[in-house]
């Protein structure tokens, strides 16, 4: 399907009033600019209707009403309705002028301020609208009979109802087409993410899981996985900024299950935006989690991320087997790096508490100012 | 004597899961599938614990509390749901739930949270500590400076929680008795409640109950 908006073939430049470029209140050099002409063409054109008995002051006022200034806050509806009611009068004003009877000028304005009620999307005014035009059409009809003759008021009205018929339908279903074409690209659109996002996650996990259906331990770390991205895909959290401690230990605690296939309850309370040294502190717990989720031998390791007024602090705690931290070979990169090293580069704490009940890996540094 | 139990959740496949789960340690007496099939269905049977989710489909779990908890004061709810919105949750634990676990929760922990629930205790998991610290701190809990400010020792026991400590390693570290920790539980609990009873006295009254 073809994503080019729709336009309507003809649509009229946006007109507005030019405050303080012109002589009285810029009504007619917003008009020029507006529509690209010479300024002093429109004021000629004012001028020489404010001989038609005064239509073009007429116009000039209701303009003024009715135009939004360049700048500056639209009118009231109100105003707009006083602007558009003087300009209606220029009109029928200036077709007097030009010789046009009553019988023509009354019916044209019933028909216009019918269409222009119409507009309105509610039900109420297009029954309004469509039955002043109506009234308006029998009212030509009828003063043309009286006046002119049977034959040419039935040819004036047939005329009339046959663009009526004609050019109704056809702008309605114009109208119609545009709204429905809107409706459906955009749900086309939705529905191909959704599509795209399913793809991607939901259904890459379901193939997964039935791959690795003999492994139980890796099918729930997958389901957990997809259910954490599918969440936070429904329901963002609207605390976490993408660019903080909280999102990325989010992401840090996702990679750890996913790699391990142990779940990481990660709990945690406020945020702050990443800098160098909280980015330490992500990948110091990082590995703390993966330690745990590798050399414990509990199904689960849990994480707290403590954000307080003056200090983060991280806890990861599993309830494996224990170790003695003397114990461990000085070759040992994990925690004498990756853990302690970090932390003490980025001026933090690390400290490791081990016994037959579990391991806790607290992470401290102190939030600057 | 074997607790009484009802469960409210829209899900037919999660309540199956729950009740296998739950198997013989509990007595299921009802289920319900909305706000609506809940408030009479709990009326009637006046269980000890009821399990209700935080999401139903014509309302939240909270509806279901503030509708049957003026009458049947010695009903105990336990909040348990995937939602990961700290909002819904504070709102159930605010109506009056003893506590919240998540869904990925063990079937022996969820039959030690169901007794404990009955026995009026509260049921304080990881994320629930971390959410109440939360709505402490900023203040989603519009906090009454007399009553609703939490004590360190209150925070401590919280933290721990969501550290993922139990209650008896809590004891031990703190050098306190498991009592003494359920109390300071219990207190928190109070004043997460006591903090929105003008709110819930007012949501109440507009809708007859009281």
């Amino acid at each position: 399907m073809s994503s080019t908006p729709y336009r309507l073939p003809l649509a009229l430049p946006r007109l507005r009033r030019a405050e303080g470029e012109g002589a009285l209140a810029g009504v007619c050099a917003g008009i020029a600019k507006s529509l690209r002409v010479d300024p002093t063409l429109v004021r000629l054109t004012f001028a020489m209707l404010a001989f038609a008995g005064g239509a073009g002051i007429a116009a000039y006022g209701g303009a003024w009403l009715a135009l939004a200034p360049e700048s500056g806050p639209t009118p009231s509806p109100r105003r707009r309705l006083l602007g558009f009611v003087a300009l209606a009068i220029a009109v029928a004003i200036a077709l007097r002028g030009f010789g046009f009877s009553d019988s023509l000028i009354w019916p044209a304005a019933l028909c216009g301020a019918g269409i222009l009620l119409a507009r309105g999307h509610s039900g109420a005014r297009l029954v309004v609208g469509l039955s002043l035009a109506a009234v308006g059409v029998i009212v030509f009809v009828d003063q043309n009979a009286t006046s002119n003759g049977r034959d040419a008021a039935f040819e004036s009205s047939a005329v009339a109802i046959a663009l009526l018929l004609v050019l109704g339908p056809w702008a309605w279903r114009l109208a119609a087409e545009r709204d429905s074409e809107r409706t459906a690209r955009i749900r086309s659109q939705e529905r191909s993410e959704m599509a795209a996002r399913v793809h991607d996650s939901v259904l890459q996990t379901l193939a997964l899981v039935q791959r690795e259906a003999g492994d139980p331990r890796r099918v729930a770390a997958l389901a957990r996985r997809q259910e954490r991205e599918l969440r936070s895909w429904l329901y963002p959290d609207p605390r976490a900024d993408d660019a903080g401690l909280a999102s990325a230990m989010d992401t840090a605690a996702a990679e750890v299950e996913e790699l391990h296939g142990v779940p990481v309850e990660l709990v945690r309370t406020g945020d702050v935006p990443l800098d160098d040294r909280v980015e330490a502190l992500v990948l110091a717990a990082r590995e703390a989690m993966a330690n745990a989720a590798k050399h414990s031998g509990a199904d689960e390791v849990s994480a707290f991320v403590d954000v307080g007024d003056d200090e983060i602090a991280i806890y990861v705690r599993d309830r494996g087997r224990g170790f003695d931290p003397e114990a461990v070979p000085a070759g040992a990169h994990g925690i004498a790096e990756s853990i302690r090293g970090r932390m003490s580069r980025a001026g933090g704490t690390a400290t490791l508490t081990s016994s037959a009940d579990g391991t806790e890996v607290e992470l401290r540094l102190r939030r600057q100012s | 004597m074997k607790r009484r139990v009802v469960l409210v959740d829209d899900h037919d496949l999660f309540r199956a899961g729950v009740r296998s789960e739950l198997g013989d340690a509990v007595e299921i007496v009802g289920e319900a599938g909305s706000v609506a099939e809940a408030v009479p269905l709990i009326r009637e049977l006046d269980p000890d614990v009821v399990l209700l989710d935080v999401h139903l489909p014509d309302g939240g779990g909270h509806a279901v509390i503030a509708q049957v908890a003026p009458e049947r004061p010695g009903v105990r709810f336990l909040a348990l749901s995937v939602s990961d919105a700290a909002e819904d949750v504070i709102d159930v634990i605010r109506a009056g739930a003893r506590g919240y676990v998540t869904k990925s929760i063990s079937g022996a922990d969820l039959i030690d949270a169901v007794k404990r629930t009955a026995d009026g205790d509260a049921v304080f998991s990881p994320r629930l500590a971390g959410f109440v610290l939360d709505a402490f701190r900023t203040g989603v809990a519009p906090v009454d400076p007399e009553l609703d400010v939490l004590t360190t020792r209150e925070r401590e026991v919280l933290q721990l929680i969501a550290r993922g400590y139990r209650y008896k390693e809590i004891a031990a570290r703190l050098h306190l008795s498991v009592k003494t920790v359920e109390t300071h539980v219990s207190a928190v609990l109070r004043k997460l409640q006591l903090s929105n009873r003008h709110e819930l006295t007012r949501w109440a009254a507009e809708r007859r109950l009281i």
